[in-house]
């Protein structure tokens, strides 16, 4: 597949980020250069401290660079303030988090139409339907968190994601604090997403048989780009990050 | 486990900052009460001393001499006698009153001071014991001569060779004489205390102030070298005349030091202590809600505790000896504080009263410090007991894993509530039907209690509602959310704000019920046009005041209908009790007074009272069970106990209700036999600005005299209720500044808590000014609520005290002072986003991903 930059969601361009400075230097990322194609689900995959949660902080305007340019779409969101990468947020990017994805002072509903209250804008009533049927939700929007499943807050989470259409989607190990059973179908409700839908979604997680929902991986190891791989399997996924640790461990 | 303790608590030390403030506050009042006290004791003691330099022996009148009428005199005779002592080297004779005020001769007002005495004396030379020394000129010889000292020249703008005008008490009149010198005392001071001194030839001094020539008040002698003290009193002794008696010089100067820091401890006391317990009292509330969330924050440390070993005991104390550091370090800034604030304070008075009062230093005695440590821990350790134990209810478990408890119902807290709240409403019921005051007042508290108690139910409708009108936007309406999550969090927060604003809504509301009564019925009955009054800062009523000379030419004013002099007893007892309330009054015609004040006989004649013939109120009448023409045994200032016959009685209200009147031949045993009052009626068509005028010139010669018409009255008594109101408003202020501290704590302690979710909303797009917003709302939400609470306990309680006061004729009308009220909810709703100013502002800086991180 041929990528020219209008299907780009969001790109690092020779990202580094350094953290503190001298003998206590870490360097999470050195020079990353990467395209996340729109329409796409793409999962970053790497050992812990591989860097992979920094990517996406960065690419998510979480977190800025140290050297180097991130991109959401064509707005480079290397140096903007503050309040510009607030609005960036929220109105461009959706996040899924491990946990505590969710305000428990708000009911279900409330906290799916959470980003668009704060930017005073009003859901697209069939969207909204169409969402809330797709996770399957509808009798539970009254609920508060604490009268949720850990697998419903996180279908949830991603509801709320959803409903604002961002340009992309950013998932922080979504699945880490789920039973195999919750976690499939959370997984599953992405990839759904992404093939009915086109949404755009970015996961990090280091399970491979959460990466072989994607439609690509990106390998990451001691913060550069190593390796990727096409519409994975997770025992190919598997392999991979073997011989990543075992690259890693020989350095 | 100590080590633990003490490690954990420096560590969160910022957080019991707030605590620590107020122990701090309350602390402060507290010990800055006493150190006050004793430090203007110190310096009194030391103006006594100075006073009394070189005497050894004083002889001045007993208790007994003092409560005789006339008052005992010393004679030429027995101050030669005393002379002759074989101890004495030197003595002299006192001559001297108080009173005596020179006019400044520059706007020919009276030069009065600001509390300190106005003394006149007399002298024949220099003074033996060389206190007062001529600083210039001569001592006066002649009737017409005073020496001033410089600093009543100062005052009134003379000098030596100048006329100065000075009324003299006891002849009630202002003269003019020739000043033949300036005086300064001992050390070249211009006064010792802010008081003015005129000294006049002797003789004149005595016939003026004892009515006739050769007698003094007391004597001061001094022992010749080698006779102590003692020696010298037991000498004097046998000779001091009944009436009198001999102190060593010590003695009299701890004597007279004792009786004004009596009268300081009582000022302090009254001043002081309100503040010392609302600020402990609201402190309670602060430190309880810290310890309870520090408790809660500190859950998986407590269970590690537990985890490994340490019983439910050994995490109580953990938790009660950080208590107790904090009160140790609350109670020693306090102490500190409160060291300062006598200082301030003894400064301040000192130069109220014209900074002549010598500097003693600051005096801390063992009273403030062991009270500061005592109070401070107890009240520390009193609000940690609770937070302490449920500490101890950590399960070990917590320290693996995330224990979800639930808030606990809020049942037990209702019925409690309840408890209190049922039989007080039941009780102020009770008292404002039965009118009587004790179940009122006693239901009063129950009932503020319970509604403190059920405050957590009411979080949710009251804070709800306040919510739905401060809740603006996203960020607003997560704010009141957050404030709603947890009732108990935000009902004791607000608690602190409820009881200042509870205090001074019930107090505004008696403020303004009596304003109000008091316009009405001054209004309504006092018929009188001008009204003659008397400051009585400068002495006891009878003292000062105006004589029936200047009544009289009052009365012959063109323009003057009637005038009614009103003369006040303030030492009388009645019926061997304690007089009435509201005044023990003597007039020269009832009959014209019932007039001008629209007197109603109830039983009885309101006529012109013959001698050994009273009236009183319907009130008084009834409380004491009187019957008319029966006769009451009346002691007056002076004169012992003497039967007055009850002729009349006249209906009771809010200016005539618990008094008594007598006939005007009683003023001989007042205390002096000045009116006190003045009520003037004009002629039709008389012209109110100039009869003011008119009679001003007959009162210029009286200093502490002042004219005015009605609403110069209407004035005075509002000036009264104001003072007393702006005490409380300072009041207010200090519960608001604690309870905003509370709010505060609060606030920096839920944003501790709710990192993660700030993190959230920050992630997902809420901007800072968004976050700020959000905590704001909180904020003002807790504050308001705890305002409102406040008002509507406050302004029913205060409601029921005035319906109650309505009863005993005191108020007319009860009135609500809206105006106030929603000022104070404007104050509080400043004050709520003052106090999240700084949490706000951390909230917004927080960093994004540190909030997010859970690796």
């Amino acid at each position: 597949m041929t990528t020219t930059t209008t299907d780009i969601a969001a790109r690092a361009v020779d990202a580094w980020k350094v953290y503190g400075s001298g003998e206590a230097q870490v360097i999470a990322l050195r020079g990353v250069n990467v395209e996340l194609e729109k329409g796409r689900f793409t999962a970053i995959m790497g050992p812990s401290g591989s860097g992979k949660s920094t990517l996406m902080h960065c690419l998510a305007g979480l977190d800025s660079l140290t050297r180097g340019q991130a991109f959401i779409g064509e707005t480079q969101i290397t140096g903007l303030s503050d309040s510009g990468l607030t609005r960036l947020r929220r109105d461009r990017v959706g996040f899924i988090f491990q946990q505590f994805n969710l305000l428990p002072t708000l009911t279900a509903e409330e906290n799916i139409l959470l980003p668009l209250s704060i930017a005073g804008r009003k859901p697209d009533p069939d969207w909204y339907k169409t969402v809330i049927e797709t996770v399957g939700l509808g009798d539970r929007l009254g609920h508060r968190p604490s009268q949720l499943s850990g697998g419903q807050q996180q279908r949830v989470a991603c509801a709320r994601a959803l409903v604002a259409r961002p340009e992309v989607i950013f998932a922080d190990e979504p699945t880490g604090n789920l039973d195999s059973r919750s976690g499939a179908e959370v997984l599953g409700f992405l990839r759904n997403s992404v093939r009915d839908f086109g949404q755009t979604i970015v996961m990090v997680t280091h399970d491979p048989n959460a990466a072989s929902y994607a439609d690509r991986v990106i390998f990451l190891a001691d913060g550069a780009v190593v390796d990727e791989m096409a519409e994975p399997t997770a025992e190919g996924v598997l392999d991979k990050l073997k011989g990543l640790d075992v690259t890693s461990g020989g350095v | 486990m100590l080590r633990a303790s003490l490690k954990s608590l420096f560590s969160r030390k910022l957080r019991l900052t707030l605590a620590i403030v107020a122990i701090v506050l309350g602390v402060s009042f507290l010990s800055g009460a006493f150190v006050l006290t004793d430090s203007l004791g110190a310096r009194f003691e030391r103006l006594f001393t100075s006073i009394n330099q070189d005497v050894d022996v004083q002889v001045a009148l007993s208790e007994d001499g003092q409560d005789e009428d006339p008052q005992p005199k010393l004679t030429q005779a027995q101050i030669d006698a005393m002379a002759a002592l074989p101890g004495a080297r030197a003595v002299s004779g006192d001559v001297s009153a108080i009173g005596v005020i020179p006019f400044d001769r520059e706007d020919g007002k009276p030069a009065t001071t600001s509390g300190a005495p106005q003394i006149g004396g007399g002298v024949k030379g220099d003074d033996p014991f060389a206190l007062v020394q001529l600083a210039d000129g001569r001592w006066p010889s002649t009737d017409d001569e005073v020496v001033i000292t410089r600093y009543t020249a100062d005052q009134t703008h003379s000098a030596t060779g100048d006329r100065l005008k000075i009324f003299l008490p006891e002849v009630n009149e202002a003269r003019e004489f020739t000043i033949t010198g300036t005086a300064v005392y001992d050390g070249d001071r211009e006064s010792l205390a802010g008081e003015t001194l005129i000294l006049f030839e002797e003789g004149f001094a005595q016939r003026t102030f004892y009515g006739q020539e050769g007698l003094f008040s007391g004597a001061s002698l001094a022992a010749r070298d080698g006779v102590t003290q003692e020696q010298l009193r037991e000498q004097v002794a046998p000779i001091v005349p009944n009436g009198f008696e001999a102190k060593t010089g010590e003695q009299a100067n701890e004597d007279a030091a004792n009786d004004v820091q009596e009268g300081l401890s009582a000022l302090t006391t009254y001043f002081f202590g309100p503040f010392a317990i609302v600020a402990l009292l609201v402190g309670i509330f602060l430190i309880f809600n810290t310890f309870n969330i520090l408790v809660a924050q500190r859950a998986s440390e407590l269970a590690l505790f537990r985890a490994m070993g340490a019983s439910w005991g050994q995490v109580t104390g953990s938790v009660l000896i950080e208590a107790v550091l904090v009160g140790v370090v609350g109670s020693t800034l306090g102490l500190l504080a409160g060291i300062g604030l006598g200082l301030a304070g003894s400064a301040a008075l000192t130069s109220l009263i014209g900074a002549q009062l010598p500097g003693a230093g600051i005096t801390v005695g063992a009273t403030p410090v062991i009270l500061a440590y005592v109070v401070g821990i107890l009240v520390t350790v009193v609000s940690a007991f609770v937070p302490a134990i449920r500490a101890s209810a950590v399960p070990p478990l917590a320290a693996m894993r995330e224990v979800n408890r639930p808030d606990k119902p809020l049942r037990v807290l209702t019925i409690v509530g309840l408890v209190f709240a049922v039989p007080g409403i039941a009780l102020l019921i009770l008292g404002l039907v039965g009118s009587t005051l004790a179940p009122l007042l006693f239901g009063s508290l129950l009932a503020f209690l319970g509604v403190m108690i059920l405050s957590p139910l009411l979080t949710r409708p009251l804070a709800g509602l306040i919510g739905r009108v401060v809740g603006w936007g996203m960020s607003g309406r997560l704010g009141v959310r957050n404030a709603l999550r947890n009732p108990r969090r935000t009902a004791v927060t607000a608690a602190a704000l409820m009881i200042g604003v509870t205090l001074v809504s019930a107090a505004s509301v008696l403020g303004e019920s009596f304003t109000r009564t008091i316009d009405q019925t001054i209004n309504a009955t006092v018929g009188a046009e001008v009204i003659v009054q008397t400051n009585t800062t400068g002495g006891p009523p009878g003292e000062v005041g105006f004589p029936d000379r200047a009544t009289d030419q009052v009365r012959q004013l063109p323009g003057v209908e009637e005038i009614v002099p009103l003369y006040i007893s303030i030492g009388a007892r009645v019926d061997d009790a304690a007089p009435p309330f509201g005044g023990t009054f003597a007039t020269d015609d009832l009959a014209v007074a019932r007039d001008m004040f629209a007197m109603k006989a109830v039983e009885g004649d309101l006529r012109t009272l013959r001698p050994g013939e009273f009236v009183t109120d319907q009130n008084t009448f009834e409380s004491r069970g009187w019957a008319v023409g029966q006769s009451v045994p009346i002691e007056l200032d002076q004169g012992g106990e003497q039967q007055y016959r009850l002729v009349g009685v006249y209906e009771s209200t809010p200016i005539w209700t618990d008094t008594l009147i007598l006939p005007k031949q009683a003023v001989a045993d007042f205390a002096g036999p000045l009116a006190l009052q003045g009520y003037v009626s004009l002629d039709d068509g008389a012209d109110t600005d100039a009869v003011v005028a008119d009679i001003e010139r007959v009162m210029a010669d009286y200093p502490l005299v002042t004219v005015g018409d009605r609403s110069a009255l209407l004035d005075q008594f509002d000036s009264f209720i104001d003072i007393a109101l702006g005490i409380i408003y300072v009041l207010l202020g200090v519960a608001i500044l604690i309870a905003l501290l509370g709010i505060l704590n609060t606030l920096l302690l839920s944003i501790f808590e709710r990192t993660r979710e700030l993190g959230l909303l920050r992630a997902v797009g809420l901007n800072r000014r968004g976050v700020m917003r959000m905590v704001g709302t909180e904020s003002v939400v807790m504050a308001v609520f705890g305002c409102l609470l406040g008002i509507i306990v406050g302004v029913g309680l205060g409601a029921a005290l005035a319906a109650a006061l309505i009863d005993r004729d005191f108020l007319t009308v009860v009135a609500i002072p809206w105006v106030s009220l929603i000022v104070f909810v404007v104050i509080t709703v400043i004050a709520g986003v003052l106090a999240a100013l700084w949490p706000a502002w951390r909230a917004a800086r927080l960093n994004v991903l540190e909030a997010i991180a859970y690796e």
